[in-house]
């Protein structure tokens, strides 16, 4: 019984690790662009719910909207006023400038908040309930099964839908895409709006069931980077097997091996992954 | 030929500023900012080697810096060798590891071997968190007083900064050598375009790869040095990101790919460094790195070349405002 | 027999950007490639380069089968090539540029140097000009310089000759032609005719991936299934030559 119970908890964590990564997957499919930020959208969309809980007050409906509505803000901004600019420049300065910015977002968390742990007053998901034997929180519950509908559904956005086409018009050939009338920098700025809404609100959900510091967001990009490497770059779906592996394989091994050593099978499961199929690693699908 | 000749006269004033530094200022705090000037100067030019010349833009180059910073703890507290025999052992793993990586990152594209370097130096710094040989999360000390001269433990300063210079020399000597040999210019021309490299008969794997070791090799040795001066090292010290950060930072912002730049930017980020620690006192490091973060985006942004393609533009500019004058 | 592609092909996924195409080089050729935009010429010289892997058929240079071998390997075995887009090393001079193809058969740098700048001089550029602040044209004939320094047996040109105003065309055919008489087998894709006509005395047409056509460009102008395939109507499949 309490392997199911870890099971079903890895389950529910990797389909909030489906939903950020897919934020990063979406901007590698749009543009080739690896964001070393990623995780720190994750950790500031924890403490924007944590902000607005405590100032505002609301549940988790309001807070989580919240922390997407303000990541998506955050990514169209950034696009327009640095990544605009360095994405047809050198390598160096495509991967520093969201490197920089993880530091600067990360060590100003620390200098706001401090370096302590922290979690979100109880909620109206509190308590735990009893489903087929095993005893899950609710929090872990809601979180989880929201960040895979939210998943599916940035999935039938990107798919489906004409916004969704026209950003993968983008994806595949700029050029033409601006000969149907589709304007290649808006679509890139929605796009890292949705990637920073996606990350933003699955921190919010995640700070519901689990605490958090401001050195989450480096976990977190590390973990993205596992996922998409598995998922295959720019794949949302992809990245929704994926993180539901990662998140059940993380669980798994911290329950048998010791808490310590989830973070080394996955990072080590990477370079596994770098040395077998690093040809599958560049497909877009 | 009149820049070689202006770019001469720098190197000579630096390095006669560099040896007569701890002469003219002999207060143990103004040596130690020397030594960690040389330091940061040593891994930011062997970072330099296949990050800026070669443009293989890695984010985790502490994971060399970390083996070398073991090493010499490593063979003192096993078999209590002094810790400089270590340092061998030190530049083989390093190496070694360096094939690891670069064999499959290699073949893909730019952003993947960042990727990929981050992932691995954080894989190693928790690793050696948990492995009771290298100490676990608490490391590993040296020896607390010398037992010979050969543990190189002196209480001064000055030995240290000399052993470090010299280090730092040998280091420019071979990548100024480089610049002017095949392997340099294959270098650049990876850079820019590998593909059109290898149309033109580059071995471009081949070569990041030598490129790549030999920067492990050196990234390697400052960690060694690091340690055989604090004579203790731990997860965070030796693997931690903020290793890999501070050699990109420091050449980035002189200018990556430029056999002075890693200097110029150590001349700039050491002091600032020391000075928002002193000021700030223990807050003063978070206040660092928001700080580097900051400079890092404004590179990216505003000056990818770093320092050395700004002077070349500001300095004429300059000197045109003082002649109007 | 210099080049021997046989039945080479290339897919991508479900499309098939060459398929099927021969090529037959002799020692001392110069022959033309053209064909409308998207007939896979690039990709075919792509194959001929080594930059990517045909999924069918055989590359035989000079009695080497390099199939299979990466660029590197295609640049030492003696084929040198240029970009329909420049691709130059735009923060190098145009001397160092030249310089990294030269050290393919000179590694010491004051050969490579020497080598270098005969070439640069031949090609009528400036030394120490950067890349980047050359134009289109001044790219594509550094383009040819660096190809040249590797001193191959076989140039494969790529539009190096379009976008060029008539003087600069006619110098630019004069250099083709010293490149020749100094021994070089050429193969080269170009849409403007003239280029053809005056340098080539077989052309092959390209079309959906395999050559639909070939023979003396006079007579290849005139052929049905090239005229077809360049207006653009609907294409009968006219496998053969001409």
């Amino acid at each position: 019984m309490v392997g199911v119970q870890v099971i079903v908890g890895g389950l529910l964590l990797g389909a909030i690790y489906a939903l950020f990564s897919s934020g990063l997957t979406l901007i590698w499919g749009m543009m080739n662009f690896i964001n070393f930020a990623h995780g720190e959208f994750v950790m500031l969309g924890m403490y924007v719910a944590l902000l607005v809980v405590t100032w505002l007050g609301g549940g988790p409906a309001v807070f989580a909207v919240a922390a997407a509505a303000a990541l998506f803000a955050l990514g169209v901004g950034l696009y327009s006023s640095l990544i605009r600019h360095v994405i047809r420049g050198p390598l160096l300065a495509q991967i520093l400038s969201t490197f920089g910015l993880a530091l600067l977002l990360r060590y100003t968390a620390f200098l706001v908040f401090s370096a302590n742990f922290v979690s979100l007053p109880p909620t109206a998901l509190a308590g735990t309930i009893k489903v087929a034997g095993i005893f899950l929180p609710v929090a872990q519950l809601v979180a989880g099964a929201a960040a895979l509908i939210l998943t599916i559904a940035l999935h039938i956005l990107l798919t489906r839908t004409t916004v969704g086409s026209k950003l993968l018009a983008v994806a595949e050939d700029r050029a033409a895409a601006m000969l149907m009338g589709i304007r290649p920098d808006h679509m890139q700025a929605l796009a890292w709006g949705l990637s920073a809404g996606a990350a933003g609100i699955a921190g919010a959900l995640m700070a519901t069931a689990y605490p958090w510091s401001p050195s989450v967001g480096e976990t977190f990009s590390l973990i993205a980077f596992v996922v998409v490497a598995l998922g295959g770059f720019g794949s949302v779906l992809g990245s929704l097997y994926a993180g539901l592996i990662v998140g059940l394989i993380q669980a798994v091994s911290a329950f048998w091996l010791g808490a310590i050593y989830k973070d080394i099978v996955v990072y080590g499961l990477f370079v596994v992954l770098l040395w077998l199929r690093p040809q599958g690693l560049m497909g877009r699908t | 030929m009149r820049q070689t000749f202006g770019l001469r006269a720098i190197a000579l004033l630096l390095a006669a500023g560099l040896l007569l530094y701890p002469v003219v200022f002999t207060d143990p705090f103004y040596r130690d900012v020397g030594v960690t000037f040389l330091l940061a100067a040593i891994s930011a030019s062997a970072w330099n080697i296949v990050g800026g010349y070669a443009g293989q833009v890695s984010v985790g180059h502490s994971m060399f810096f970390g083996l070398g910073a073991y090493a010499p703890l490593l063979v003192y507290n096993l078999w209590g060798w002094p810790p400089i025999a270590g340092v061998p052992f030190g530049i083989a793993l390093a190496i070694s590891l360096a094939l690891v990586i670069g064999m499959p990152t290699f073949r893909l594209t730019g952003h993947y071997f960042s990727m990929a370097t981050l992932a691995v130096a954080e894989l190693i710094r928790i690793f050696a968190g948990t492995w009771g040989l290298v100490g676990a999360a608490i490391g590993l000390q040296g020896p607390a007083t010398g037992r010979a001269w050969w543990d190189l433990t002196f209480r001064s300063e000055l030995p240290y900064y000399y052993i470090f210079l010299g280090v730092l020399a040998l280091l420019l000597a071979t990548t100024a050598i480089i610049e002017n040999r095949r392997f340099g210019f294959y270098l650049r021309a990876i850079k820019a375009s590998e593909r059109a490299a290898r149309n033109l008969g580059v071995p471009a794997r081949r070569i990041k790869m030598m490129a790549l070791a030999l920067s492990a090799a050196f990234t390697s040795v400052a960690g060694s040095l690091y340690v055989v001066k604090t004579g203790f090292i731990d997860p965070d010290s030796g693997f931690g990101i903020l290793v890999s950060v501070q050699m990109v930072i420091v050449a980035a912002l002189g200018g990556a790919g430029t056999l002075l730049g890693p200097l110029v930017g150590a001349l700039i980020l050491v002091p600032l460094q020391t000075a928002t620690n002193t000021w700030f006192g223990g807050s003063g490091s978070g206040l660092t790195y928001i700080l580097y973060g900051g400079i890092i985006v404004l590179i990216a942004r505003f000056e990818p070349g770093g320092l050395s393609e700004l002077w070349p533009r500001l300095l004429p500019r300059l000197w045109k405002r003082a002649h109007a004058a | 027999m210099l080049l021997e592609a046989t039945n080479v092909s290339k897919a991508f996924g479900d499309f098939l950007a060459v398929a099927g195409a021969d090529l037959n080089v002799e020692d001392g050729e110069i022959v033309g490639l053209i064909g409308p935009n998207g007939a896979g010429k690039s990709t075919f010289f792509n194959c001929l380069a080594g930059e990517t892997t045909p999924t069918g058929g055989r590359i035989v240079f000079a009695d080497q089968d390099l199939t299979r071998a990466p660029p590197e390997a295609h640049a030492r075995a003696g084929i040198g090539r240029t970009y329909q887009v420049p691709t130059t090393f735009e923060d190098m001079s145009v001397l160092d540029n030249v310089m990294v193809g030269a050290f393919l058969r000179h590694p010491h740098l004051e050969d490579a140097r020497d080598h270098a700048r005969r070439i640069v001089d031949m090609t009528g550029l400036r030394a120490d000009q950067r890349a980047r602040s050359l134009g289109t044209p001044g790219r594509k004939r550094l383009e040819i310089a660096r190809a040249l320094a590797t001193e191959p047996r076989l140039m494969l040109l790529d539009e190096s000759l379009a976008g060029l105003t008539p003087t600069e065309l006619h110098e630019a055919i004069a250099l083709v032609r010293r490149i020749h008489e100094m021994g070089t087998t050429i193969v080269i894709v170009e849409h403007i005719m003239e280029v053809i006509m005056t340098l080539t005395k077989r052309v092959l047409v390209f079309n959906q991936g395999h050559v639909i056509a070939s023979g003396p460009p006079e007579a290849v102008v005139k052929d049905e299934a090239v005229i077809e395939a360049y207006l653009g109507r609907r294409h009968r499949r006219q496998d053969g030559n001409g």
